[in-house]
């Protein structure tokens, strides 16, 4: 290629080679296997080729509709053993197109989203992010919306669809669970939601901040999976109002379980019971409902996933002067996607690293501080981390006047029959081809399977789900 | 300074001649640094009466013209400034000796290493600096003595650290010879790895099968004690003469032990056999393996009932009809007297359970190569059936996963591990033979098969029908009901996912370094790579030899390899080691100190810093005392004695303060006066020219045997002459070449800092670095790091520590 | 060996376990304790009960645990408890704990 053509400088490509190890790609291929986005798309989207395009010849890449469907999960980020952030690769190589307007690769990109993804408008928002190579977020959702209709007028033309009489009843009504419903009301089932919650979407509505998805787009989505004829039956508790039972007498054929995981881990030190402590999810679902949420002045946040993350934003957006995370282990074990600590940080979030709280310090039953001890990692542990040992000695104290807890969530199964096997960790165990619990025509996905994750991942699983629940409703019918 | 300065008389009227040479290395130093121009400098220089510059210095033709200089223009001083001294510095003083000329009167300017090959790009700043360097090196050289080396007798006796295949081979090697050896292995038995894998590849010969009649030559061998349950714990001395200690832990069974196995059908006490990963069991009293060597049974105090004298079970002493069990033994603490010591401590295998996405630990059916060899021995836990541990039946797909823990940045090591592409090669047709109906699948990034005959082993594996896919599993999930795995990964060729499943894993695990080196590198005082494996002295040329004098390398302690080449190395380390026993005398290099007794106040402090001992006072004379052949030469008391009455020789005060004097000439306020010591920080500036690190071209090294010779003096008269930055380097703390004398180091600069912030001063000019000989990086980021320090130094910080230390200018 | 022990033993190998049976002669202890204490395989603990010298004879914990080493009846100075091996059975299957 002549000079003249090279669209990207040859030293933005060698910092950006140098900078992100691209170079060590050995090719194992375990960043496709495991990348959502590659299995929904298999045709059409493979990271570790892309990569490797890139490298051969960026100028290439530039044009093709693969670089805007990484989902930013950096789940390849987490498996590939020279820790190579792809999504930040293709970041540059996305910013680059949109700076020489190649906009056409984006537009093919969104039509196979339209096609293949059953949230579109939602995962844009939260997963596909071309927001982030500054593009305009409100034009491309208007244009995910035409290319639907589009594309659902021409679907109906083409099938015709069978309607067997089978009934599938799902639980939650997440990412995991509307993809189910989506996939399975097109291939002609009767498909009921039920959702403890008054609001239909799972975290999506009731934890993810506005910011990141707001309102409406959400409600859009969910009117369309409501009008395929999907029934969203909300304010029910499995467990609660209904159990399974229940289900198998209604006449339901096969049961899906996506209730991720919403059940807040508890911290062991004193002082957690005052009213300035509390946990992130409930705080982030307080703001979500618009109930008028007081923040304090003084943020301390305590943990290291998305949700801390979240929390810490959003503190600092109500108000908050100064907001800080307190994480035990450091940056590199931080299970926050990289990109989200970066942007917090840019918002004025500041993170302590190796720090853990010991204690939570009242006055007159107000939090005035909390009592930290630093922490220095040991040998790599079976988990593959480095285990916090704190440091004898290396108390302080760090005054604030609230304290967010996210310290990780845990699925709440009580309701499941005992039939159901779980992991170690407390998830659903899952056969991983079919995503059949041990119950037979009992599935699961999403968070409650994979642990917190994120909502490309739970699409997947409920792709997933829904073509074994077929396959095992036709092996009912014989 | 372009006018040639009168060549001064010295060193009592004897007329002081010095020849320059300046190597151009082929383009290697000509590439970036004018050759000619520092040539043409040189001779500008005083006393210097011929420069020249010339391609290759070390070629035979090079050194011709240095000799015959050396004879026809009465050279007296002779300076190369070409690549470290590191490498050649014995080239050239041989070169000396053989014109008539002391080999201690001649210096090298290294302008490759630590210039051409570092300043690759700014060939204007790096002749700069080539001709500072040419200029200190001149100005030391004026100042060297005639000096004759002590000759100290050899111990014609080895000690083999390690009783794995390399250990065995080479003390067998030198047991032939006629040297005795002392082999001293920490486990029960000698063998090592080797003893526990089934076949070897490329051959396929039974492992145990080849080696057991070398463990038994070992035992049986007239030269050689064997000393098992053992281990080092003390080294001291130098090449030719180091007293070791070691200590042998008691077995509580004698020799009289006939291995009849009557006390292990009585023990009640039952627990996982270490030599087969657990898979087996054992019991208190034991013998690992059936061939072990010796074969004597040993009681595991950890686990039998009799503990602290008290004989609560007797079971085993009533068992035994040979009465060869006795709880009375004791630890034992051996001494040996030995000439030369071969490190061959072999290689730990990567523990995969930090996996978490391979589930080893987890699943049951996910096992590790090492696993795999014990399963498929006939002498195993299963007795040579291939089973799967779930249910004890023969899997019938079984999975391997290449590259675990290897040639990664996460949870891994960087390197290749060398072996784990053959052995699962060599595994996978060791099933094919016994149940050619399994199916096997490799998964792999690269299939590395480059040794002599591995490829036709690669092809027999195809041929049997081995399927080899392209791409590692992301993940190895289990089924709970059958205990099958799934293992989800991309077809890298075929660029489609694949789910497999399978009935067993077999993770192919890479090696890494002993966790126990860097005990052992610190009672040898030996160096390690960045990636813990120890460093030989040089990589092509001395590849089994220590960069500390009389000790050697062989086996997997030196880098991951197989068999062929630890029995290979090991044979070489045995000749090395042989060589250097054969002349019977090694000389000590002439660096111990010189006294002037007449400063000497007799206060003992130099005593009190020597890490050797080789100095001691005797207070009814008021004098001290030097042991030159325990001197170990670092130069320590040099720096402390406060009365200038200790000099360390061809290191003086006077020679280190003209370097100093040199480099602070002019342009002072810009430089970096380093001190560095010659085995790990200038080693370590080496690696980084041999790698090509490139840094900031304003640092001048000056060259120690140690940190722990740099005196506060030396540090003071550089700031006095106007240093910007001062850097000592040395090694990290315990790595020390001098047992412990860079302790001192820190002393003096935290002393040194001290004194700074009291007057005022930034401390953070004086600064101090451990960087290892692998640390090249470190060494030059250290240096990139400084020039943001040079950069906040303004021109009264540099004169106010003009002022604080102007009374360093004074003497010499 | 240095690896990290994560498998157990495949427990294919059939190992002689001993089968005992410990006897206390209950009213004959004085209560002194020593059995408790020096029994290497901690199968004895101290019983509430109060027996015809008025102390608290020993009682047993988990009998399968003992190993015949008859320390007890070595170290009881009134010769209140000894063990006799019950023959075995049949060879057990290992279990590594
Ligand atoms: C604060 C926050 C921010 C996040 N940001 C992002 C992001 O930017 N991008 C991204 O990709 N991912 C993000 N995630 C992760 C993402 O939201 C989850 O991975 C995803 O929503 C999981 O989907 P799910 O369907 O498995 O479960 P959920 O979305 O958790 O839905 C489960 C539903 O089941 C209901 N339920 C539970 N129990 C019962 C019961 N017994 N009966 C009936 N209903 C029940 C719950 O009320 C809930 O509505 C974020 C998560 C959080 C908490
Ligand atoms: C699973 C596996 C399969 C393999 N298969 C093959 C094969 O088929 N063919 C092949 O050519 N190679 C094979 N190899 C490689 C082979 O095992 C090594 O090349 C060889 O064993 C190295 O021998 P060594 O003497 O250097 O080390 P080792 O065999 O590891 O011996 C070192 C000895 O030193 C002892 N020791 C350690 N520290 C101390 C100390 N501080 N003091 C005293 N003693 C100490 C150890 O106890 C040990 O006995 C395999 C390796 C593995 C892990
Ligand atoms: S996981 Fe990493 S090394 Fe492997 S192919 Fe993907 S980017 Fe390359
Ligand atoms: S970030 Fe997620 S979507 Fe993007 S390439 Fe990696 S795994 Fe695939
Ligand atoms: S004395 Fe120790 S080694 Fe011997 S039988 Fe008893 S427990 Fe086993
Ligand atoms: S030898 Fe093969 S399996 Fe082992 S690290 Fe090297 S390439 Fe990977």
């Amino acid at each position: 290629m002549d000079a003249e053509e090279t669209i990207i400088s040859k030293e933005d490509l060698e910092r950006l080679l140098d900078v992100d190890k691209l170079k060590y790609c050995n090719e194992c291929g375990i960043c496709t296997a495991s990348c959502a986005i590659a299995e929904l798309l298999e045709e059409d989207y493979n990271p570790r080729r892309l990569l490797e395009k890139i490298f051969l010849n960026p100028n290439n890449v530039l044009a093709s509709d693969e670089l805007w469907l990484c989902a930013w999960c950096y789940s390849c980020y987490r498996h590939c053993p020279q820790a190579l952030k792809l999504p930040e690769i293709f970041l540059f190589m996305r910013k680059s197109a949109t700076e020489h307007g190649l906009m056409q690769p984006l537009e093919k990109a969104l039509k196979k989203i339209v096609e293949n993804v059953p949230l579109p408008l939602v995962t844009t928002f939260v997963c596909f992010h071309p927001d982030r190579a500054g593009l305009e977020m409100e034009k491309i959702s208007e244009k995910i919306e035409r290319m639907r209709e589009e594309y659902l007028k021409k679907e109906k033309r083409k099938r015709t669809v069978k309607t067997s009489g089978e009934k599938i009843a799902i639980i939650g009504s997440g990412p995991a669970g509307l993809t189910v419903a989506y996939e399975s009301s097109r291939k002609g089932y009767g498909v009921t939601i039920f959702e403890a919650l008054s609001e239909p979407g799972g975290m999506l509505g009731k934890c993810i901040p506005k910011y990141r998805l707001p309102k409406h787009v959400l409600t859009k989505e969910i009117e369309f999976i409501k009008n395929l004829g999907v029934e969203i039956r909300t304010s029910v508790k499995v467990g609660k109002d209904l159990d399974f039972k229940d289900l198998w007498k209604k006449g339901y054929k096969a049961i899906f379980v996506g209730t991720g995981v919403h059940k807040s881990q508890k911290l062991k030190i004193e002082g957690r019971d005052l009213k300035d402590v509390v946990h992130a999810l409930d705080f982030l679902w307080k703001v979500n409902s618009d109930k008028k949420t007081e923040v304090g002045r003084n943020v301390v946040v305590i943990g290291g996933g998305n949700v801390a993350i979240d929390a810490a934003e959003t503190a600092i957006r109500l108000g908050a002067e100064e907001v800080t995370i307190l994480y035990r282990r450091s940056k590199e074990e931080m299970p926050a996607n990289p990109w989200e600590i970066k942007e917090a940080e840019h918002e004025g979030v500041k993170i302590e690293f190796l720090v853990a709280p010991k204690k939570i310090l009242e006055d007159n039953g107000n939090v005035y501080a909390v009592e930290c001890v630093r922490m220095q990692l040991s040998e790599l542990d079976e988990t593959g981390r480095r285990k916090p040992i704190p440091i004898v000695g290396s108390e302080f104290i760090r005054e604030t006047d609230m304290i967010i807890l996210a310290i990780g969530e845990a699925p709440d199964l009580e309701f499941l029959p005992k039939e159901i096997e779980l992991n170690e960790n407390g998830t659903i165990w899952v056969n991983p081809i079919t995503m059949e619990t041990s119950l037979r025509g009992v599935f699961a996905g999403g968070d409650v399977v994979t642990g917190p994750a994120t909502v490309i991942e739970a699409i997947r699983d409920g792709k997933r789900v829904a073509e074994s629940v077929e396959n095992y409703l036709k092996s009912l019918a014989g | 300074m372009s006018e040639k300065q009168e060549s001064k008389p010295q060193n009592g009227g004897e007329e002081i001649r010095i020849g320059v040479y300046v190597c151009h290395c082929g383009l290697n130093i000509a590439g970036s640094v004018d050759c000619d121009e520092v040539a043409k400098f040189a001779a500008t220089l005083p006393n210097v009466v011929l420069a020249k510059d010339n391609r290759y210095t070390c070629s035979d033709q090079g050194q011709e013209i240095m000799k015959s200089d050396i004879r026809e223009q009465k050279l007296n001083r002779v300076v190369v400034a070409s690549c470290s001294p590191r490498l050649h510095e014995s080239t050239f003083r041989k070169a000396c000796e053989e014109a008539g000329l002391n080999k201690y009167l001649f210096e090298m300017a290294n302008i490759r290493e630590h210039c051409s090959w570092v300043h690759l790009h700014d060939r204007e700043a790096a002749t700069e600096k080539a001709k500072d360097l040419v200029k200190m090196a001149v100005a030391k050289v004026a100042l060297l003595q005639p000096a004759e080396e002590v000759e100290v007798p050899i111990n014609r006796k080895t000690l083999v650290i390690g009783g794995g295949v390399a250990g065995i081979q080479a003390s067998l090697d030198l047991a032939d010879t006629g040297y005795k050896v002392y082999l001293v292995e920490k486990e029960p038995s000698i063998g090592g790895m080797m003893a526990r894998i089934d076949k070897t590849f490329p051959t396929m010969d039974c492992s145990i099968c080849i080696l057991a009649p070398k463990m038994s030559d070992v035992l049986h061998h007239p030269n050689i004690e064997l000393l098992t349950n053992s281990e080092v714990v003390e080294v001291k001395g130098y090449v030719g003469n180091f007293q070791a200690k070691v200590l042998k832990k008691p077995r509580y069974v004698t020799k009289d032990c006939s291995a009849c196995n009557d006390c292990t059908e009585v023990c009640p006490i039952i627990a996982p056999n270490e030599f087969d990963v657990g898979l087996d069991i054992r019991h208190a009293i034991y013998t690992p393996f059936a061939q072990a060597v010796p074969s004597t049974y040993t009681i595991d105090m950890n686990l039998c009932l009799n503990k602290d004298n008290v004989i609560v079970c007797d079971k085993c002493i009533k068992a035994c009809e040979r009465q060869a069990i006795n709880f009375e033994m004791k630890p034992e603490n051996v001494e040996l007297e030995i000439g030369t010591i071969i490190v061959a401590i072999g290689a730990d295998v990567f523990d995969p359970s930090v996996l978490p996405n391979y589930g080893y630990g987890r699943h049951t059916n996910v096992i590790t190569s090492l696993e795999f060899e014990r399963l498929i021995n006939a002498g195993g836990p299963s007795g040579g059936h291939l089973i799967r541990p779930s249910d004890m039946q023969v899997p019938k797909r079984v999975a391997f996963v290449q590259c675990v823990g290897s040639r990664t940045d996460r949870n891994g090591r960087l390197y290749c591990s060398n072996v784990c592409c053959m052995n699962t090669i060599k595994d996978s047709l060791l099933i094919k033979e016994h149940w050619p109906e399994t199916e096997i699948y490799v998964f792999y990034v690269d299939i590395r098969a480059h040794g002599k005959g591995f490829e036709d082993l690669y092809k027999r594996a195809r041929k049997e029908g081995v399927k080899f896919i392209r791409g590692l599993p992301a993940k190895i999930l289990e089924d709970k009901k059958t205990h099958n795995l799934w293992l989800i990964g991309e077809n890298t060729l075929q660029k489609e996912l694949y789910k497999m499943n399978v009935d067993m894993a077999v993770l192919s695990i890479g090696l890494e370094p002993r966790r126990n080196s860097e005990i052992v590198q610190r009672l040898l005082t030996l160096s390690r790579t960045q990636d813990g494996f120890f460093m030989e002295a040089h990589p092509k040329l001395r590849p089994v030899d220590a960069a500390t004098g009389g000790m050697f390398f062989a086996g997997c302690a030196e880098a991951p390899k197989d068999i062929k080449d630890s029995v290979t190395q090991a044979s070489a380390a045995a000749a090395r080691a042989g060589i250097l026993m054969a002349k019977g005398k090694v000389t000590v290099e002439a660096i111990t100190p010189i006294s002037y007794p007449e400063k000497c106040k007799a206060c003992g402090l130099c005593t009190k810093v020597c890490p050797y001992n080789a100095i001691t006072l005797d207070k009814e004379l008021q004098q001290i005392k030097i042991v030159e052949a325990a001197c170990g030469g670092c130069g320590t008391c040099a720096a402390e004695c406060p009365f200038g009455a200790l000099t360390q020789s061809h290191f003086t005060d006077e020679q280190i303060l003209a370097q100093i004097d040199a480099v602070t000439e002019y342009d002072s306020e810009k430089k970096i006066v380093a001190f560095c010591c010659n085995w790990c920080a200038y080693a370590g500036a080496d690696f980084a020219g041999v790698n090509r690190m490139q840094y900031p071209p304003n640092v001048r090294i000056i060259r120690t045997m140690c940190s722990g010779r740099v005196a506060p003096k030396f540090v003071e008269r550089a700031f006095a002459r106007g240093a910007s930055v001062v850097l000592v380097a040395g090694c990290h703390p315990g790595d020390c070449h001098y047992i412990n004398a860079n302790n001192h180091t820190k002393d003096r600069v935290e002393r040194l800092w001290k004194k700074m912030e009291q007057s005022g001063l930034d401390k953070e000019r004086l600064q101090l670095l451990w960087a290892s000989a692998a640390e090249g990086e470190r060494f030059a980021s250290k240096i990139r790091e400084i020039q943001t320090i040079i950069k906040r130094v303004t021109p009264e910080e540099i004169h106010k520590a003009k002022r604080v230390f102007e009374k360093a200018l004074e003497g010499v | 060996m240095p690896e990290r022990i994560r498998h157990a033993p495949l427990g294919n190998k059939k190992v002689k376990q001993p089968n005992a049976e410990v006897h206390i002669i209950t009213d004959q202890c004085k209560g002194c304790g020593f059995c408790i204490k020096f029994c290497p395989k901690k199968v004895l603990e101290e019983s509430q009960e109060i027996n015809a010298r008025g102390v608290h004879p020993p009682k047993i914990l988990d009998e399968s645990k003992c190993i015949i080493c008859s320390f007890c009846t070595a170290v009881c100075p009134d010769f209140a408890i000894f063990v006799v091996e019950k023959p075995c059975k049949e060879e057990r299957h290992i279990k590594h704990d």
